[in-house]
C-alpha cells in the first residue's frame, strides 16, 4: 500500500512533465514567427531600428561613452531606435564569427581589424566611404585612421574609440622615495630597483585572462623599428627575431630582474592591476586612457602623471613617442547596408557619433575625441584624462600609426602577447620568446 | 521479456532519444570533423588542407604540456574522489543528526558554475593575495605558488576539481546505495559481517555498476575541465598550466584559428572516450557481472 | 525530513540513561565519531561557498584588495545586481527551459534505457553499439557543438526561440541520462517485471508503473544534475541566445564582466542568488531519493 500512495504524487509529476513539454514546445513554435530578424513592416512613420553589437556584457556601466551616445543619438532621432547588445569580447567575437558564416550580423558592431578586414574580403561588410564622404567625416578623421581602416580602396570601418596607451604614474611614490619621473630606460631600472627594496611594485600588470595588457611593451617594439620591419616580418624577410628586438626583450629581462613588477604578476587580472595601482600600492599601471574614470575616483587622482614611457640609447628611430591611434572599428554589415531605410538610419548613427555633439559625449565619458574635434575637458572632474591628453600633444611628440599587435593576425598578435608575458613571468628566454612569435608569423604566412 | 520486445516497440522506444542526439549530437561533431580539415579563421573562408591541423599537433609544445597537465589532473582526483566520495556516501548513509542537510550541503559545490568556482579559489589559491597564503604567513610558512608557477597548478586544479566533483560522485553513489535490496544487507549483517567486511564482500560488489558510472563520468569530466583553469591562471604562464580544453579554447576563439582548434577537440573526444573504454575493458575483465 | 522526526537518531538521541551494553557502547561511541567526520568534511567543503556569501557583501575594491576586512559590509551588490539584472526574467526563462529540457531528455532517455537494457533485441551486438553510441556522447567538448547548433537552429527555424535551447539541452543530456540509467537497470533482477508481463502488462504499463517507481532514486539524481547543467550552462547560452527577453541566469554573473571592467561584488551578489534556488530544488529532490528507499524495498 505504502508504494501506491508513493507512487501517485510521480504520476502526477509526470503528468506535470509531459504538460510543460508540451507547453514549451507549442510556445516556442508560436515564438518562431515574431524573432527579430529585420522583417518588421516598414508602414510610414513607423521606428526603424538597429542593432549595436559591442565588446561589453553591460554596455550601460562598462562602457558608458557608447551607452550615452546612444542615449542621445536616440533623443535627438524618435524615428530610430537603437538596440544595443553585448558580450564580453571572447564570446563577442564567437557570436559574430558564427553570425558571419550565417549571414545573420548585427547592424553596425565592434570587431577586431584583423577579423574586419576577413570579414570585407568575404564580402560580408558595408564599403563606408561613400557614406562617410557624404556624411563629411571622412575629412575630421585622423589621416592615419582613415589609413588604417582601408583596404583594397575600400574603407571598411570607423574609429569606435582612441588608443591613448602609456603607464599612469602614481608621483607621490615616486617623490616619497626620493625618486625622479623616469625618462630613459636606465631611470626606469633605477626606480624599479629602489621600489623593490621597499617592497613596492613599479609596474602594475596581470596576465591572468588579460595577456593582451602588455600596451607598454608594445610601444617599445615601435623604440625598436618596428614599422619599418612589419612588411618584412609579413613576407619573411625579417626574421622576427633579429637583432633589435633581441636587445628589446633582453631589457624586458633586465626590468624583470630588478623586480619592476607584482610576484604575482601571473594570477592576477588587469582589474586586479587597476585595484592594485589605484590603492596606491604601486608607482605606475600598464594601461591607456580607458582607465582613467576608474583612477579619477580613487584617492591617487591628484598624484597622476602620464609617461609615454622609456626611451633607448639602444633603439632605433624615433625614441619620442606616445601611442596614440586608433582601436578597433566600429563596423556596418553589407546586408543592412543593402536595405535602405536602415542604411539611412545607419547613416544618422554614424553623422551623430562622429559629430561634434557625439565627441563631446565621449569626452565627457572619459575617453578622447577619435575626430579633429577639439574637446572641453573639465579641468577638476576630469583632471587624470586632461593629463593624458597634454601628454599626447606634448610639443616633439609623435605617434605610430597603429599599435604593432593590431596590424597583424590575432594568432599572431597573441604569440607576441605571451612573448612579452613570457619574458616578464621568467617561463622564457628573449631568444625563445622571439622565435614563439616567429612560429606564429610563418604558421600565418 | 520477449512478449513486449516486438521490432517496432524496440523502434519505438529508441527512436526520439536516437533522433534527438544524432541531430544535435553526432551531426555537430561530423560538421566540426570536416573544418578540422581546413585552415579556417573564423571570419574569412576554410581552405581544405587535409590533414595539415592533425600533423601540427605532433609538434605542439603547448598540447603536449596540456595533455600531460590533464592525466596528472585525472590520476590524482580519481584516486582521492573515487575511494573519498564513496566512503562519503557511506558515511552519510549512517544514522547522523541532520544527514540529509549535511547532504545537500555536500553537494553544494556541484551546483556553482565552473566559472565560479575557479573565481572562489583564485582569491583563496593566489600567491600573494590568496587566503592560504595568508594563514600558512601566520604560521611562518614562507609562501607557496600553488598556481601560477611552474609545477604546482595542475594539482591545485585536481585539488579544485575534486572539491567541486565530490558531492556529484558521492550523490550518485548515494543513489546506488539505496537501491541495494535490503534484505541482502540484513542477511549478511544477520551473518555476523562486521561493518568493513560487509562493505567489501557486498556492497561494493553488488556495486560494481555504480563504480563504473562514476569513474567514467568523472574521466569525461576531467577531460572537460576548462574554466577553473581559464579562471585561476589564464592557462599561464605562457600555457603552462593549460588543461586540454582550455588549450583548444585558447586556440579556437582566443587565436581564431578555428580548423586547428576543431582538429584539437576532436582528438580531446577521441581521447576521452578511449580512456573511458579501456576502463571499461579493464573492469570488465575483472569480474563478469551476472 | 519526516524520517529523521519519526526515528529520533541515535547520535542525539538521549533515552532513558539504561546502563548499555559494551557491544551498544561501542557502537555508539563509533557513530559520535563517524558523525564529527561527517560534520568536520561538510564544513570543510562548504567553507569556500560560505566565503563567497560573505564577499558578496564586500565592496568589489576590499574584494581585491583585503578580502578579510569586515568594515564595509552592505547590500550594495545585491541593489545594484539587482537592479541591472532582469531577474525574473531570467529565473522565469531558465525554468521554463530547465523543465521543458530536463522533461524532454529524460522521459527519451529513460524510454532509450528500458530499450537497452530490458528488451530483447535479435542482435544483441546492435544492442550494445547503440548504447556506446550513446555513450560516447559524453566524451564530445561543449565546444566543438557550438557552431554546428546555432547553424542547426538557424535551418529549424529554432533560432530565436526557447527551442534553441531546449533541444540542444536535451540532447546533450542523454548521454549522461543513458549512463546512469542503463547502469542501475542492469543491477535490477528482471524478475518483477516479468511477474507483471505474466499479469498481463503491456509496455506502457510496465515501464510507467513498475520500472519508473524503481529508478525513483536514479531519475531524481538524473533530475537534479540535469537542472544544474541547465542553470550553469553557459557556452550555448551565450552564443545561441540573441533577445535580451529570452536570457537565463547563467549569463547573469558574466554580465559584470567587461572589457577592462570587472565588478566582483556584482558577480558574487548574483552568483550567491543563483546559487540558493539551486540549494532548494536539490532538498526537495534529495527527499525523492530517501523516498525511493522504500519504494526499491517493495520488491524485496
Amino acid at each position: 500500500m505504502r508504494s501506491l500512495i508513493l507512487r501517485r504524487p510521480l504520476k502526477q509529476l509526470l503528468a506535470a512533465v509531459a504538460l510543460t513539454t508540451s507547453t514549451a514546445l507549442a510556445l516556442s513554435a508560436c515564438a518562431a514567427p515574431s524573432t527579430p530578424s529585420g522583417s518588421a513592416p516598414a508602414s510610414a512613420g513607423a521606428k526603424t531600428e538597429i542593432t549595436l553589437s559591442m565588446q561589453n556584457p553591460d554596455v550601460k556601466t562598462a562602457d558608458p561613452a557608447t551607452w550615452a551616445i546612444v542615449q542621445a543619438f536616440e533623443a535627438a532621432n524618435p524615428d530610430v531606435t537603437v538596440t544595443v547588445s553585448g558580450e564580453a569580447v571572447a564570446e563577442h567575437l564567437q557570436k559574430l564569427s558564427i553570425a558571419a558564416q550565417s549571414d545573420t550580423l548585427p547592424d553596425i558592431f565592434w570587431v577586431y581589424k584583423a577579423n574586419a578586414e576577413e570579414m570585407l574580403q568575404a564580402g560580408k561588410l558595408l564599403d563606408l566611404k561613400p557614406v562617410l564622404d557624404e556624411l563629411g567625416i571622412t575629412s575630421e578623421l585622423p589621416t592615419s585612421t582613415v589609413e588604417n581602416f582601408t583596404s583594397d580602396g575600400k574603407i571598411y570601418g570607423v574609429p569606435y574609440q582612441e588608443l591613448l596607451t602609456g603607464l599612469w604614474v602614481n608621483k607621490k611614490i615616486l617623490t616619497d622615495n626620493g625618486l625622479q619621473m623616469p625618462t630613459t630606460f636606465d631611470d626606469l631600472v633605477n626606480v624599479a630597483k629602489t621600489l623593490h627594496a621597499k617592497g613596492i611594485t613599479t609596474i602594475s600588470n596581470g596576465a591572468n585572462q588579460s595577456a593582451f595588457s602588455v600596451w607598454s611593451f608594445l610601444v617599445w617594439l615601435d623604440r625598436f623599428g618596428y614599422e619599418d620591419k612589419l612588411s618584412g616580418l609579413l613576407d619573411g624577410s625579417i626574421s622576427y627575431n633579429n637583432a633589435d628586438f633581441q636587445r628589446m626583450y633582453e631589457h624586458i629581462a633586465q626590468l624583470r630582474d630588478a623586480g619592476a613588477f607584482s610576484s604575482n604578476v601571473s594570477t592576477q587580472t588587469y582589474q586586479q592591476a587597476v585595484s592594485q595601482f589605484t590603492n596606491g600600492k604601486a608607482a605606475m599601471l600598464d594601461a591607456g586612457v580607458w582607465a582613467s574614470s576608474a583612477i579619477q575616483e580613487s584617492k591617487v587622482a591628484p598624484n597622476i602623471g602620464f609617461w609615454q614611457g622609456a626611451q633607448f640609447s639602444d633603439g632605433v628611430g624615433n625614441q619620442n613617442i606616445i601611442m596614440d591611434v586608433a582601436s578597433a572599428p566600429l563596423v556596418v554589415s553589407a546586408k543592412s547596408g543593402a536595405d535602405p531605410t536602415k542604411l539611412a538610419a545607419i547613416k544618422k548613427f554614424l553623422a551623430f557619433y562622429y559629430g561634434e555633439k557625439g565627441q563631446q559625449i565621449l569626452v565627457d565619458n572619459g575617453q578622447p575625441p577619435v575626430t579633429n574635434y577639439q574637446a572641453t575637458v573639465d579641468e577638476t572632474t576630469q583632471s587624470v584624462l586632461k593629463v593624458a591628453l597634454e601628454a599626447a600633444s606634448a610639443e616633439g611628440v609623435s605617434s605610430p600609426k597603429s599599435q604593432p599587435d593590431l596590424l597583424v593576425s590575432t594568432q599572431v598578435a597573441n604569440a607576441m602577447y605571451d612573448s612579452i608575458y613570457g619574458v616578464i613571468q621568467n617561463q622564457l628566454e628573449p631568444k625563445a620568446a622571439l622565435d614563439l612569435v616567429q612560429k606564429a608569423l610563418d604558421e600565418n604566412r | 521479456m520477449n512478449w513486449i520486445s516486438s521490432r517496432p516497440k524496440i523502434l519505438l522506444m529508441l527512436a526520439p532519444a536516437f533522433i534527438l542526439f544524432t541531430l544535435f549530437m553526432t551531426y555537430p561533431v561530423g560538421y566540426s570533423l570536416a573544418f578540422s580539415l581546413t585552415k579556417f579563421q573564423g571570419f574569412g573562408t576554410p581552405r581544405w588542407t587535409g590533414l595539415d591541423n592533425y600533423a601540427r599537433i605532433l609538434t605542439d609544445q603547448f598540447f603536449w604540456q596540456a595533455l600531460v597537465n590533464t592525466a596528472i589532473i585525472l590520476v590524482v582526483s580519481l584516486a582521492v574522489l573515487i575511494p573519498g566520495s564513496f566512503a562519503l556516501a557511506l558515511l552519510l548513509q549512517r544514522k547522523i543528526a541532520g544527514s540529509g542537510a549535511l547532504k545537500a550541503l555536500v553537494f553544494g559545490p556541484a551546483i556553482i558554475a565552473p566559472i565560479l568556482v575557479g573565481l572562489i579559489w583564485v582569491f583563496i589559491l593566489d600567491p600573494k593575495i590568496g587566503l592560504l597564503n595568508r594563514a600558512l604567513a601566520g604560521l611562518g610558512v614562507p609562501a607557496v605558488t600553488w598556481i601560477g608557477g611552474n609545477t604546482l597548478t595542475p594539482y591545485s586544479v585536481a585539488i579544485v576539481f575534486i572539491w567541486s566533483s565530490i558531492g556529484f560522485a558521492m550523490t550518485i553513489f548515494y543513489a546506488g546505495l539505496q537501491t541495494l535490496p535490503s534484505d541482502v544487507m540484513e542477511a549478511s549483517a544477520l551473518d555476523g559481517a562486521t561493518g568493513w567486511q560487509q562493505v567489501r564482500h557486498v556492497t561494493i560488489p553488488m556495486l560494481r555498476a555504480t563504480f563504473a558510472i562514476v569513474t567514467i563520468l568523472l574521466i569525461t569530466n576531467v577531460f572537460k575541465i576548462f574554466e577553473l583553469v581559464y579562471v585561476l591562471t589564464g592557462g599561464g604562464p605562457v600555457h603552462r598550466s593549460e588543461t586540454l580544453v582550455s588549450y583548444m579554447y585558447y586556440v579556437t576563439f582566443t587565436n581564431q584559428q578555428y580548423g586547428y582548434g576543431m582538429a584539437l577537440a576532436v582528438i580531446i573526444t577521441v581521447l576521452g572516450a578511449l580512456v573511458s573504454a579501456g576502463y571499461l575493458m579493464l573492469s570488465s575483465r575483472k569480474g563478469d557481472r551476472r | 525530513m519526516s524520517r529523521a522526526v519519526a526515528e529520533p537518531t541515535p547520535a542525539v538521541a538521549s533515552g532513558p540513561r539504561q546502563p548499555l551494553s559494551p557491544a551498544k557502547r561501542k557502537q555508539r561511541r563509533t557513530l559520535l565519531a563517524l558523525a564529527a567526520i561527517a560534520y568536520l568534511i561538510t564544513f570543510l567543503v562548504i567553507l569556500p561557498i560560505l566565503w563567497i556569501v560573505l564577499l558578496s557583501f564586500q565592496p568589489s575594491a576590499d574584494i581585491l584588495n583585503d578580502p578579510l576586512s569586515l568594515g564595509h559590509l552592505g547590500l550594495a551588490n545585491y541593489v545594484n545586481a539587482v537592479q541591472s539584472l532582469p531577474l525574473l526574467r531570467m529565473y522565469a526563462n531558465t525554468f521554463l527551459i530547465a523543465i521543458a529540457a530536463v522533461s524532454l531528455g529524460t522521459v527519451v532517455s529513460f524510454m532509450a534505457a528500458f530499450a537497452l537494457t530490458r528488451m530483447v533485441f535479435r542482435h544483441r551486438r546492435l544492442q550494445s553499439a547503440v548504447k556506446f553510441y550513446f555513450l560516447a556522447g559524453l566524451a564530445v567538448p561543449v565546444y566543438i557543438l557550438l557552431f554546428p547548433v546555432y547553424r542547426l537552429d538557424l535551418a529549424l527555424g529554432l533560432f530565436g526561440t526557447y527551442g534553441a535551447l531546449i533541444l540542444p539541452y536535451a540532447a546533450v543530456s542523454i548521454p549522461f541520462n543513458t549512463l546512469l540509467m542503463t547502469g542501475f537497470l542492469a543491477d535490477f533482477p528482471a524478475e518483477i517485471e516479468e511477474a507483471a508481463i505474466i499479469d498481463g502488462a503491456g509496455l506502457w504499463r510496465l515501464c510507467i508503473s513498475v520500472v519508473l517507481p524503481i529508478m525513483r532514486p536514479v531519475i531524481a539524481t538524473i533530475l537534479i544534475f540535469n537542472i544544474v547543467y541547465v542553470f550553469n550552462e553557459f557556452p550555448f547560452a551565450s552564443i545561441l541566445i540573441n533577445d535580451p527577453n529570452m536570457v537565463t541566469v547563467s549569463l547573469a554573473v558574466s554580465r559584470f564582466q567587461g572589457q577592462f571592467t570587472v565588478d566582483y561584488g556584482g558577480m558574487m551578489a548574483s552568483a550567491t542568488m543563483v546559487l540558493i534556488p539551486q540549494l532548494v530544488i536539490y532538498a526537495f529532490f534529495q527527499r525523492q531519493i530517501i523516498a525511493g528507499m522504500t519504494a526499491g524495498a517493495v520488491k524485496g
